[in-house]
């Protein structure tokens, strides 16, 4: 197979080359000249160069004519005026006018970010642009500049066509192996990996600005050597190279070829060139048809010819029978047989010397302080745990301790060395390694080249242009080292993408350890995974303890408990306890954290609501996926008018996903919802919502710019356009929560979180809907307000009908008539909310608690 | 240069720089709520101005005001619903991409309907002539420019902070998802925030009209120093707009005045200032949606 695709490889070089020598002979046979041969060589080390920003780093630039320009001008201005006759030193001068250019805009260009640097790079061509029109003393303004004139070099008459056309050949054909070496090189590796992840690039420890910048100035030399041989072909220098519609060929260009291929831009130019010799014989509005065929591709195929050609050649492949010898996507992380959690945890007087250390670290959000002074310190080859309720503030807290977050206030050290207020990069660089809470990996890079992007991150070849990166053999095989090691052997060539989410996961941590940090910092490694990957990531951490330090955020209790040395309980962005697991299991305080100051006098079962016969709500064996993970397993539930029904699961077991799926958010793939006897699941978010579900979103979602009086009024909009009564004004809302009527005119993003929390439920209502969706309404209140809460919500039952997701099962158990329990995207448990307060063994089997 | 010529140039740079502002709230609103930077603007202001021009030999100029805003939205819209809208849970980069392609294909269209020369047009007999007011004197086409544009800037600021329709545009430029879960659909509103923008770009194009003519190369021109100004006010910020179109103008004025050659360099010469001192624009927040 291999043999089979080098042989291919090697046919298609020799091939091209081929074209490539005969190029001018067959062009003149076509009634063209040898001068468009030249022309289309030059366009495709242009659009190969530009394609280095956009396809290879994700920059789209509007404005690349400006480096082409330079090269342009500085060659022919040399010529006429310093280097009179000379071929090599104008060309030299062009390209470095263009490197220069590419070092002043990139650095203006790199203090934006986002989509600001493709206007940004329009702009800045236009101003050069307006310069070269008006200068005209020195740029000819208008009319150009003539006069270049191309000399003799090495015996060679370059003014004769063909003899040009192959010297371009050589010095262009350097060029695209040069820009090949470049991407295949560590640094381009980089530039790959920033383009998919940014923030995960950095938190490896690389400067994505710095790359980023770098990479403008290569793309622009480039450039400027194709400008400057440009203006040798056409004897001339004129300043519409400057202009954006010069730019916006350049892109046009390499998109009709294709960015996601290398050999993309030669295509695009050749097209490009071919079309505008042809087309502008019968008219000079032959852009018209370009810029049609642009928006086309746009559209029907952003990734171009070389898009259309890979989806052919994929279809013609499958339907060949020894397609089937590539390796199958299989399931690494199916574990076997867990092994036991080796239970080695450290005599706390027996760690070693404080590593880390933390004081009175700060972080608000408006008028929301989520967290709130907090202070600690860590010991070398330490596993500390951080524990908390939903909305304590620890992931908040990771992400200021990274730099991913601006930090309020407080200190950081490390190794006795203050590192508060660093960039992610920097924070990486002195050896603190992060995963994250949501899945963050290189998605386009295989896995291998996940790992190896963070090997080489740690060492000197980092920021390598013209080493080949296979060629290292250290790095690969600490990759492969590591590869091993987080046990993703099998899948080490398939792109990152398309593997399953445990295996995901396992590749997030291979990630971390790969930069060979001190600290770890893991954020929920074990959420979403079924229950022997988690003991088998579990286990991998305890493993990693004592080499390396650790702190670890989960949910999953159990495992925490088994595997620390010691634990910190957040609770409200602060500090409530500390200790190891077994003092943290007998803090009464951690309970209560945990049932958010919650009276158990409440917790009465009382007898269910006495049910209709129509279910409201009928969710019947729905299937939901994220992009190509497998959610929710034909989960299925009812909940009939009057009662109050509890969805209840640890983290990432897919409570959140079934709202979702119920409003039409994320709609199932299969199965039905059923609201009111009318199916729902194809339906819009907008139609489900006015057949009268109302959800109280997780995170509450205020609008951040709107007062309260205006979040009521927008969601009163569709309100009574149902036939339904218009029974919740904004009004009743504020009798029944009296502190929102006092704060009116104030906007979302100064308010608290349980005011917030009070004016999300207040909005749900404006809605007048029937069915009441609660999605963790307690996370991250503090105990008084839990308690008003909690009135609240036990308030509202007696009027509608509520289905309550909720982490906390004392609180949801205590108002519920009805429960199931989800878990791993599958309904565990359906009963009486009785049976599960009376079964306490029942409950920690399910939930953990 | 004394006291009232230095007015003069001061009120001028407001004029200029009123048109600036128009087109920067359009780009930015349609920025806010869609997520796309619309490269077509430029083009579409030179379209108002070309509907202005052509329209008015039929129903004079006044008319133009409204008729060439709303026939420009209503092909803006034909866009929007046809081809934009596919491309909205794509690479963000798409839009640009799209938008720019637009751009290319409708200057070259305006070439070959109207000819690659530029055509003068007249300011409207009622408003030829000077004000004298003091010792000023001033253009009165120009007065009306400022007038008109405060007081579409006006209109548009109670509209979007007073009425349902601007609270659901603010809401949705922040969480359309939640604007979607209070059953709000937001198809249309996407369709007419497109529409609005794009004929806030018609408008300035039809009061730019009579100043100078059109030519087929107004439009990236002009397009370009709105994309400056958003750059230095901070894209989908009102006020933000406000303030960097008018400071746009005042410096492109008094360039004028010094050192004319380099009036167009001098408004990319404050943006790199801009950049150099306040990275995220004058009013510019981070917006996580688009960073």
């Amino acid at each position: 197979m291999k043999r089979w695709l080098l042989f291919q490889s090697v046919t298609a070089n020799l091939g091209l080359l081929a074209v490539l020598l005969v190029l001018p002979f067959a062009l003149e046979h076509l009634k063209s000249t040898a001068l468009m041969a030249s022309q289309i060589l030059i366009f495709a080390v242009v659009g190969l160069g530009f394609n280095i920003l956009l396809g290879y780093t994700g920059l789209l630039s509007f404005g690349h004519g400006m480096f082409l320009g330079m090269g342009m001008f500085g060659a022919t201005l040399t010529q006429l005026h310093l280097l009179r006759g000379a071929f090599w030193g104008p060309i030299a001068v062009g390209t470095l006018c263009a490197a220069l250019t590419g070092t002043v805009v990139g650095f203006l260009l790199m203090r934006r970010r986002g989509v600001y640097f493709s206007l940004l790079t329009l702009a800045f061509t236009q101003l050069f642009f307006t310069i070269c029109y008006r200068w005209t003393d020195v740029t000819g303004g208008e009319n150009g500049l003539s006069g270049l004139k191309r000399p003799e070099v090495f015996g060679l008459d370059l003014r004769s066509d063909y003899i040009f056309y192959y010297v371009c050949l050589i010095l262009l054909g350097a060029c695209v192996l040069l820009i090949r070496r470049i991407i295949d090189a560590p640094f381009g590796r980089v530039l790959q990996a920033i383009r998919d992840n940014e923030v995960r690039a950095a938190s490896v420890g690389y400067n994505a600005r710095r790359y980023k910048h770098v990479a403008v100035i290569i793309s622009g030399t480039f450039l400027g050597f194709a400008g400057a041989l440009f203006a040798f072909l056409n004897y001339f220098a004129y300043p519409e190279v400057f202009h954006a519609a010069f730019s916006g060929s350049i892109v046009a260009m390499t998109i009709v070829g294709g960015m996601r291929n290398f050999f993309g831009p030669i295509i695009g130019a050749a097209v490009y060139v071919f079309f505008q010799d042809l087309l502008s014989s019968y008219t000079k509005h032959w852009m018209i048809f370009f810029g049609l065929m642009f928006m086309a591709f746009i559209l029907f195929s952003p990734n171009g010819m070389m898009g259309i050609l890979q989806n052919f050649r994929n279809r013609f492949r499958s339907a060949l029978p020894d397609a089937a010898a590539a390796p199958p996507v299989a399931a690494a992380s199916d574990p076997g047989v867990p092994a036991e959690v080796p239970n080695r945890r450290v005599d706390p007087a027996l760690l070693g010397p404080e590593i880390f250390r933390i004081e009175g670290v700060t972080k608000r959000f408006g008028a929301l302080a989520a967290v709130d002074g907090v202070t600690f310190s860590v010991s070398k080859g330490e596993l500390r745990s951080v524990i908390g309720p939903n909305g304590a503030g620890k992931t908040t807290l990771f992400n200021v301790l990274t730099g991913n977050l601006a930090i309020d206030g407080g200190k950081v050290s490390f190794k006795g060395e203050d590192i508060t207020g660093l960039e992610p990069h920097q924070i990486a660089r002195h050896g603190i390694a992060r995963s994250f809470q949501i899945l963050s990996i290189f998605k386009d890079l295989t896995v291998f080249e996940n790992i190896r992007v963070a090997v080489q991150s740690t060492t000197p070849h980092r920021f390598a242009l013209f080493t080949a990166t296979d060629e290292l053999t250290a790095i690969n095989q600490e990759a492969e080292r590591i590869v091993q090691q987080v046990g993703l052997g099998v899948l080490r060539d398939q792109i990152a993408m398309n593997i399953s989410h445990g295996d995901q996961r396992l590749l997030e941590i291979g990630i971390t350890l790969a930069m060979q940090p001190e600290l770890l910092m893991l954020d929920e490694p074990l959420a979403g995974l079924a229950a022997k990957e988690r003991i088998r990531i579990a286990n991998l951490i305890r493993g990693l303890a004592g080499e390396h330090t650790i702190i670890l955020i989960d949910h999953d209790i159990d495992q925490i408990l088994n595997i620390s040395d010691r634990i910190t309980v957040l609770a409200q962005g602060k500090v409530i306890a500390e200790g190891t697991p077994d003092e943290i299991k007998a803090n009464p305080q951690v309970q209560e954290a945990y049932i958010g100051g919650f009276d158990r006098k409440h917790l009465v079962a009382h007898p269910p609501q006495r049910r209709t016969d129509t279910p409201l709500l009928e969710v019947d064996r729905i299937n939901t996926f994220y992009g190509k993970s497998h959610i929710l397993h034909d989960v299925s539930l009812t909940v009939h008018p009057g009662e109050l029904v509890c969805l209840l699961g640890r983290n990432g077991a897919g409570k959140t996903t079934t709202l979702h799926s119920i409003i039409g958010l994320v709609p199932p793939a299969r199965g039905e919802v059923r609201f009111a006897g009318r199916p729902v699941a194809r339906l819009q978010p907008e139609q489900i919502s006015r057949e009268g579900v109302m959800i109280v979103p997780q995170g509450r979602r205020i609008f951040p710019n709107l007062t309260v009086e205006e979040n009521l009024g927008i969601a009163a909009i569709q309100a009574g356009r149902n036939g339904r009564p218009v029974v919740w004004t904004p009004a009743r809302a504020y009798d029944l929560l009296p502190q929102l009527g006092r704060l009116r005119a104030r906007r979302g993003e100064q308010m608290s979180g349980g005011e917030l929390q009070m004016l999300a439920i207040a909005r749900a209502l404006m809605q007048n809907g029937q069915l009441l969706m609660l999605d963790e309404p307690f996370e991250g209140l503090a105990p008084t307000i839990v308690e008003g809460l909690w009135k609240v919500i036990n308030q509202l039952k007696k009027e509608m009908t509520i289905l309550l997701v909720e982490q906390n099962a004392d609180l949801a158990l205590s108002l519920g008539d009805r429960v199931y329990v989800v878990n791993n995207g599958k309904i565990d448990f359906e009963g009486s909310a009785q049976a599960l307060i009376e079964d306490h063994e029942l409950r920690v089997k399910l939930l953990g608690v | 240069m004394d006291l009232t010529t230095l007015l003069q140039f001061f009120i001028n740079g407001i004029v200029l720089g009123a048109i600036y502002v128009l087109l920067a709230i359009g780009l930015s609103i349609i920025f806010g709520m869609i997520g796309i930077v619309n490269l077509t603007h430029g083009i579409l202001y030179m379209l108002g101005a070309y509907a202005a021009v052509s329209l008015t030999p039929y129903i004079g100029f006044f008319p133009n005001l409204i008729v060439a805003p709303l026939l420009v939205a209503a092909f803006g819209m034909a866009i929007e619903a046809a081809f934009l809208r596919r491309i909205y849970k794509g690479d963000p980069a798409l839009g640009l991409l799209f938008t720019f392609g637009l751009a290319m294909f409708l200057e070259q269209m305006v070439r070959l309907i109207w000819g690659t020369l530029g055509i003068p047009f007249q300011i409207p007999a009622a408003l030829r002539g000077a004000l004298v007011m003091g010792p000023i004197i001033y253009s009165k086409y120009r007065y009306f420019i400022a007038l008109c544009s405060v007081a579409v800037i006006g209109g548009l600021w109670w509209f979007l902070e007073k009425t349902r329709y601007g609270t659901i545009i603010r809401a949705g430029s922040r969480d359309p998802d939640m604007v979607r879960m209070l059953g709000i659909s937001l198809k249309p509103v996407f369709t007419a925030v497109f529409g609005l923008g794009v004929a806030l770009a018609a408008f300035s194009g039809v009061l730019a009209s009579p100043l100078a003519g059109v030519e087929p190369a107004m439009g990236t021109n002009t397009g370009t120093f709105a994309f400056v100004v958003v750059v230095i006010g901070g894209l989908g910020s009102f006020w933000g707009s406000v303030i960097s179109g008018l400071m746009v103008g005042e410096v492109e004025s008094f360039c004028i005045f010094f050192w004319p050659p380099m009036a167009d360099a001098s408004k990319f010469a404050l943006m790199i200032l801009i950049l150099l001192l306040r990275p995220r624009g004058l009013l510019g927040r981070r917006w996580e949606r688009f960073e």
